[in-house]
């Protein structure tokens, strides 16, 4: 049976891929605003794909745009997989493509959580589709750099996709863990009894039993009123005792949580729930937080889960609040709020307040550790699902199913003969529904959220020079005052970053005179600056703030030309000569 | 004929290892640990975790016999902080004093039942600073780190001024300094003391220059990430020395690696400056109320106060200064993090001196650890322990009066080395005494009773026969530590209890009551078993 679906899904690739592209003529085509209307790769968005579909996808996309697309393998996964890392940006122009500010995406820490390599993998393709027709791409990837890996954990992708599991299975990644301590590994997961490929529920008639059958829709379970006899008792995911400790599935794939793997405040499972041995246990991590030190020029990240329509930013844990202070909760709030407009349904929440308290996650580590501006987007709602908010979202779930989706999400109750529990019944959902997009919503909130990201990508720092004035001092003296201006939102260290000095500071250095001294001028209209005393050439500054300038100043003796240069980790480097 | 000259060589490296004259350098600990491997090879087998960023390898000395990972094991780590060379030492001689000793009935038989893994050195790089042309005290392995965030990495190292070979200190005439020249003892420098109406005169840096001209000295050689740093309990984040983020460095993270799939270690011994061997924990309720627990469970510190009272019954050295564990420290991670009974001493500390009567010494009144231990070791008739203040010039302080000295690097917490041998000697047997108490479970008032109908009922009870709980409490809690797994296999059905079932802590001399109802006949057989515990088989006939 296993094969079957392989072989399904294989096809289904193969399809997307290749035979698409033949589809239609050029010429039959009319462009839908905003999207590619004819790409060079052509990517069916209404599907899932493994973990190979995304790196196809990836190595198509490095083909067709050389000048735009680079694929690199980071890491190995635990099982031996490529971890890929796409990274995009006009190779062209706009100088050294490490340099130019950074925006980092990933998708998938959670196993179950697809899309969000969906998602990554969209954003991908459309800026690399968009570049030739869409001046503000063109001008983004001119300025900016995105580091995209579409799933951060391909061993757990490709175990939800392919072997049996439900909507909330595996969140863990595949590296074995003895979860009941008894010396055995693994020994007691789900079994996929009716042998659908989708672990669903047990059901079994009893008259003592708690629920009963909705009049309105016999597949769903409802459980009775209190003065209310039942029919049914609820067993729990297919599955059986299989190393017979009087406990059913309680020992399957896992468990540990790579959410909670990141150094950052980082605690023991007995205190947060998921952590592996130790912080960047987990290869995948590692690969990562390896590449995102070597890369300081990051300045904004987001990691997709799903789902709930959620835009998140830290701290995971009421520990860490004072970490976050007002000056960066104010750029957060800023993104935050735009995403909400951006994202119809999705709410801007803080975790620890909003979601639940918890140490070692990614968006924690990010912003906590590298002082990277870092969101994670919970993805998909119901809002997007069926138009009855008052109504129980499950009953919605159901109605959803029967009008729009024809029945296709669900496996009917079947009846099974269970080694413990004698004649039960098997069904309900699938596990491609529920926590996932259906495919005709796929793709529409696939841009929105690129949309977003974009925006904050947007927001990273972009460094003017905005004016370079000389003033005669007599004796052969000059004054040379430069003006830097921070056209962006974010400033070039947030203030988690200038408190503890992660990134070294940006540095302000003239050129064509011999400088005598440095400075930085506070007030220019009251004279007020601050002089650097050693090394007065390079001047150091601790931030260039986000739509604000920087003023810096130097006197020096001789000279016409002057050539004055930033080199910020986070901003870019540039020049401009007087 | 060549290879005559390589055996005696290596021989001649054995035997002067052996009765060296001082601590051991990288090549010597490697060769001490191979010497071992070969003269005993059935009982040890060495093996390099990793190599570090210096090109140094991290030893690891498996002792024991047969089938080492699955029986109760000892963690034995030496080389915890750079600069305590004696911790390599106890380590490295524990293993030799274990083997020397492996003839006898109780070694022989200690050998059977636990495996001991003892990695003597994890700071390599920064212990064999002491064995280079310019000796100072370092902490740090061979990662080149930017400690003061400047953007430059070892930009600004310690330089001898006096030419001598070791790092100092300097004091600077100034009148904006906050020191002064001890009363009690003209080589000691002493803050100035506000209430005693004193006004400072000296400042106080470390033996070097302000290579990059940012008003600070020296702080950023080279030296990059402490071992005893970058653990993951009580991290320090961005303070210098502690790498970029918690288990960064190779050296840590190979060690992890391995003692996290290592389920037989029930207990972890490490040298270097945490102390809770003179004197145990205390246990503080406050502590392990919280979320993030920072206080030992009370049943394991009982263990801890029961450890102590051997070790100190073994060790003569007594008064041990008060410590507290440093942010990031190996010994805590052991506890919290890898939830095992963890014992930690730096095995050594300057004795509380006595005035000369002789020399007509007066006790001394300041409370200075300095002149405490210049006391001591003058009595010691040590050499090589204190550096005269003498002039020097020094291009940061043209004008002023510049003079270096003050006790010498890595004097104060490593003993001369002819009293290493009986310090290596009692920590042995501490160990030895230690392995003694492990938890070992053991079956007592095994009852089967036969009951109409073909009904038998088993009961037994599983005994701990050690002193220490067969996990810790903190262990209970973590998937890091394995329970006892119990096992019932019969031919029949089983009517109460469980075919397979798991019993998490059994405190030290406790007992745990089982029972089965079982409608089987025939053989059945009943196994207790746990990585760090032991296994135990029994037959039944039914």
């Amino acid at each position: 049976m296993k094969s079957t679906i392989k072989n399904i899904f294989y096809t289904l690739s193969i399809t997307a891929l290749t035979l698409q592209a033949n589809a239609q003529e050029p010429n039959q085509i009319f462009k839908a605003s905003g999207s590619p209307a004819n790409p060079k790769v052509q990517v069916s968005w209404n599907k899932y794909y493994d973990y190979e579909g995304h790196v196809e996808i990836a190595k198509k996309l490095a083909k067709a745009y050389p000048d735009l697309v680079k694929v690199q393998v980071i890491g190995k996964t635990a099982q031996g997989r490529d971890l890929i890392l796409l990274a995009i940006t006009d190779y062209k122009s706009g100088g050294d493509p490490d340099r130019k500010p950074g925006m980092y995406i990933d998708g998938n820490i959670h196993s179950n959580e697809i899309q969000g390599s969906e998602f990554a993998s969209y954003t991908a393709w459309y800026l690399a589709e968009s570049f030739g027709d869409t001046p503000f791409i063109k001008e983004l990837l001119h300025d900016k750099i995105f580091y995209i890996v579409p799933s951060i954990n391909p061993d757990g992708r490709d175990n939800f996709i392919h072997e049996p599991n439900n909507a909330n299975s595996p969140r863990s990644g595949m590296i074995a863990v003895d979860n009941d301590r008894d010396g055995q590994i693994n020994e007691d997961g789900f079994d996929d009894l009716d042998k659908d490929g989708s672990i669903t529920m047990m059901r079994r008639k009893d008259p003592n039993g708690r629920y009963k059958l909705d009049p309105t829709d016999p597949r769903r379970m409802v459980r009775v009123e209190a003065d209310e006899k039942g029919e049914y008792e609820m067993l729990g995911y297919e599955g059986i005792d299989n190393d017979g400790d009087g406990k059913v599935n309680e020992d399957g794939e896992g468990f540990y949580d790579p959410n909670r793997d990141w150094a950052w405040n980082w605690q023991p499972n007995y205190i947060q729930g998921g952590a592996f041995k130790y912080p960047f246990s987990l290869p995948e991590n590692r690969a990562v937080a390896d590449f995102v030190m070597k890369h300081p020029n990051i300045a904004a990240a987001q990691s997709y889960h799903n789902n709930g329509g959620m835009i998140l930013r830290g701290p995971g844990a009421a520990e860490d609040e004072g970490t976050y202070n007002r000056e960066d909760v104010r750029v957060y709030d800023a993104l935050g709020k735009k995403g909400e407009e951006l994202i119809p349904g999705y709410k801007y929440l803080v975790v620890y307040k909003d979601l639940y308290s918890v140490f070692g996650g990614e968006l924690d580590w990010f912003y906590g550790n590298r002082g990277i501006y870092t969101f994670s987007n919970e993805l998909w709602n119901n809002f997007l699902m069926y138009d009855k908010p008052d109504e129980d979202p499950q009953a919605s779930a159901y109605k959803f199913d029967k009008y729009l989706l024809f029945k296709d999400a669900f496996v009917d109750w079947k009846p099974y003969k269970h080694p413990q529990y004698g004649d039960i019944e098997i069904g309900g959902f699938k596990k491609n529904y529920g926590r996932m997009h259906p495919g005709f919503l796929l793709e529409s909130d696939a841009h929105r959220n690129m949309a977003f990201t974009i925006y904050h990508a947007y927001h990273t720092p972009k460094l003017e020079i905005t004016a370079i004035d000389v003033k005669d001092l007599g004796n052969g003296l000059k004054q040379v005052t430069a003006t830097i201006y921070n056209d962006r939102m974010m400033p070039t260290h947030a203030s988690q970053d200038r408190k503890y000095h992660i990134e070294v500071p940006d540095v302000v250095s003239l050129s064509g005179a011999k400088v005598l001294a440095g400075m930085i001028v506070e007030d220019k209209d009251m004279n007020i600056a601050t002089e650097q005393k050693t090394d007065p050439t390079n001047i150091k500054l601790d931030n260039i703030p986000g739509l604000d300038k920087v003023m810096v100043r130097w006197i020096v003796s001789g000279g016409s030309k002057f050539t004055v240069k930033v080199d910020s980790k986070k901003g870019g480097i540039i020049e401009k000569t007087l | 004929m060549q290879k005559i000259t390589v055996l005696s060589l290596l021989f001649l490296t054995v035997s002067l290892g052996v009765s060296a004259q001082d601590y051991s350098n990288y090549s010597s600990l490697t060769s001490r640990a191979k010497a071992l491997e070969k003269k005993y090879p059935t009982l040890v087998k060495v093996k390099s975790l990793t190599q570090t960023l210096g090109n140094k390898d991290i030893w690891m000395l498996t002792i024991g016999t047969g089938n080492t990972s699955e029986k109760p094991a000892i963690a034995v780590v030496g080389g915890v902080e750079g600069a305590h060379l004696l911790g390599v030492e106890l380590a490295i001689g524990f293993a030799e004093q274990l083997l020397a000793q492996s003839g006898t009935d109780s070694i022989k038989t200690l050998l059977d039942k636990q495996t001991f893994y003892v990695f003597p050195n994890m700071s390599p790089d920064a212990s064999e600073q002491y064995f280079t042309k310019l000796k100072y005290a370092r902490s740090g392995n061979a990662r080149a780190t930017d400690d003061d965030r400047d953007g430059k990495t070892n930009e600004d190292p310690f330089e001898d001024l006096n030419g001598d070979g070791k790092i100092t200190m300097m004091r600077i005439e100034d009148p904006t300094g906050e020191w002064l020249i001890s009363e009690e003892d003209a080589r000691v420098m002493v803050k100035a003391d506000f209430s005693k109406g004193q006004k400072g005169k000296y400042l106080l840096l470390s033996e070097g220059m302000d290579n990059d001209k940012d008003g600070v000295f020296n702080e950023d050689g080279e030296g990059g990430v402490a071992f005893n740093k970058n653990m993951s309990y009580n991290y320090p984040n961005f303070v210098s020395g502690s790498g970029e983020h918690m288990v960064s460095e190779k050296e840590n993270r190979a060690l992890l690696d391995f003692l996290f799939e290592a389920f037989n270690v029930y207990a972890v011994v490490s040298f270097g400056p945490y102390n809770n061997l003179s004197a145990p924990v205390s246990f503080n309720k406050a502590g392990v109320g919280k979320r993030i627990i920072s206080s030992w469970y009370k049943e394991d510190a009982d263990v801890n106060e029961l450890v102590s009272k051997s070790y100190n019954k073994l060790v003569k050295e007594k008064n041990a200064p008060a410590t507290t564990g440093t942010p990031g420290n190996f010994a805590e991670w052991a506890y919290f993090h890898y939830g095992r009974f963890s014992f930690s001493t730096p095995g050594w500390w300057v004795p509380e001196s006595k005035p000369d009567t002789t020399l007509k010494q007066k006790a001394l009144t300041e409370k200075n650890g300095e002149a405490n231990y210049l006391r001591w070791a003058e009595q010691q008739k040590a050499s090589n322990f204190f550096t005269p203040w003498t002039v020097v010039k020094h291009p940061d302080f043209p004008e002023q009066k510049v003079e270096v000295g003050g006790v010498d690097p890595f004097a104060m917490i490593n003993p001369p080395y002819t009293m290493v041998a009986s310090i290596v000697k009692e920590h042995t047997e501490f160990i030895e005494a230690l392995a003694k108490m492990a938890p070992e479970i053991e079956t007592a008032n095994l009852k089967i009773e036969k009951l109409d109908g073909g009904l038998t009922r088993i009961s037994l009870d599983v005994i701990n026969k050690g002193a220490m709980a067969t996990q810790t409490k903190v262990g209970e809690k973590t998937n890091w530590v394995k329970d006892i797994h119990v096992a019932l296999k019969s031919n029949g059905q089983m009517i109460t209890g469980k075919a397979n079932q798991t019993i998490s802590a059994i405190p030290g001399y406790g007992s745990e009551h089982l029972t089965w109802l079982v409608k089987a006949s025939g053989k059945a057989t009943l196994t207790l078993e746990s990585p760090s515990n032991g296994k135990k088989i029994i037959s039944i006939n039914l």
